[in-house]
């Protein structure tokens, strides 16, 4: 069993993880503690957060880590596609353009024998 | 359940904290739980194929709760990133969730919210969990959005906590068109999210400009690329929604 896969060093790991991640989230508590709901700052720190999502889903999908990557780029990006033409056909509706993103994702790998 | 203090307080409409938490847990079953869910189904068969035993996957979930977080450890860790390594590539990613939690906090804290709560509704704080709370409690009474977001939450946690652990499971058993697609389940539903969020002008210019620059900042600064694509495409957004807003009220 290789080091990486020892559960005591995973368990290291995660309870890391758990900490790197908690930090800004306690960060977020100590720099909220005196913002208005209706301030500038506010609506600007929220659209920075959507920026932020925003930037995340674009490196999901353009250069994923793990299985995703075994889809080619052009079937995630045409399955992406798909996605959002039925989610603007439907009138927004987020679970057609999830289901049929998701569909044109796995018939895609199934054809090509991925 | 709620840190909020005592469950048996009744506010105006004769519901106490507990029927709120309770309303929170029922509304996470809707659409964006269920993907969020099935995505944890995703992350859970990754899991599996990277040799991890089943109950550090379902302790990921529930201790580090976001979900591009737990894909960069796994990540890193496969990719031989080493303990320090993978624990900093997970704290950057995690930059996002600071002005998540500015973002939400304004809106949930009511006179009676201790700083122990807000700490845990920070805590709770990730993409699916934020985008459900500023949707769903603004219209609620104040003193009842603490013990809704609880509800939603916990019941969020719990149902990815289970999937995590099906999914890691089912990792042997399922062709791999499937688990591919389970893997393309959390960027699909997070770029629809935002879309439906993203009301404003301004707040379409910074998910527009948050996809086009993330790709571009990344050749030139890897490690801080989503923090500069927030800073950047957020700071465009909100400038545009200024001048849009002087133009409509000179």
């Amino acid at each position: 069993m290789s080091p990486a896969l020892d559960p005591g060093y995973l368990l290291l790991a995660v309870v890391l993880s758990f900490v790197g991640n908690d930090l800004w989230r306690v960060l977020g508590v100590v720099l909220s503690a005196r913002l208005d709901e209706d301030s500038g700052l506010f609506a600007w720190v929220r659209m920075v957060a959507t920026a932020l999502v925003a930037g995340l889903v674009a490196k999901l999908i353009l250069a994923p880590a793990g299985g995703l990557a075994l889809a080619p780029l052009w079937l995630r990006l045409a399955a992406v596609g798909c996605g959002l033409a039925a989610y603007g056909v439907s009138r927004r509706s987020l679970t057609l353009g999830v289901a049929v993103g998701e569909a044109a994702l796995i018939a895609g790998v199934a054809a090509l024998g991925i | 359940m709620s840190a909020e203090g005592d469950l048996d307080v009744v506010d105006s409409a004769g519901r106490s904290d507990l029927d709120w938490a309770l309303k929170g847990a029922v509304a996470a079953v809707n659409t964006p739980g269920v993907v969020l869910f099935l995505s944890f189904l995703g992350f859970g068969a990754m899991t599996h194929d990277f040799g991890w035993p089943l109950w550090i996957a379902v302790l990921s979930t529930a201790l580090i709760w976001a979900a591009p977080a737990q894909v960069v450890l796994a990540g890193a860790l496969a990719n031989g990133a080493g303990l320090l390594g993978a624990a900093l590539a997970v704290t950057v990613s995690g930059v996002r969730l600071l002005p998540m939690v500015v973002a939400l906090l304004p809106v949930l804290r009511s006179e009676r919210t201790s700083l122990g709560a807000r700490l845990l509704a920070a805590h709770y704080v990730a993409v699916t969990a934020w985008f459900e709370g500023l949707r769903l409690t603004p219209t609620l009474p104040r003193t009842a959005r603490m013990p809704f977001f609880f509800g939603l939450a916990n019941a969020l946690v719990l149902g990815s906590s289970i999937t995590t652990a099906i999914g890691h499971a089912a990792a042997g058993v399922l062709p791999s068109a499937l688990s591919i697609g389970l893997l393309g389940l959390t960027p699909l539903y997070f770029l629809l999210s935002l879309e439906r969020g993203a009301k404003s002008l301004g707040e379409r210019v910074a998910l527009g400009l948050g996809l086009a620059l993330a790709p571009v900042i990344g050749l030139v600064a890897p490690a801080s690329d989503i923090l500069w694509t927030g800073v950047i495409g957020g700071t465009a957004g909100f400038l545009v929604q200024r001048v849009a807003d002087k133009r409509r009220r000179p």
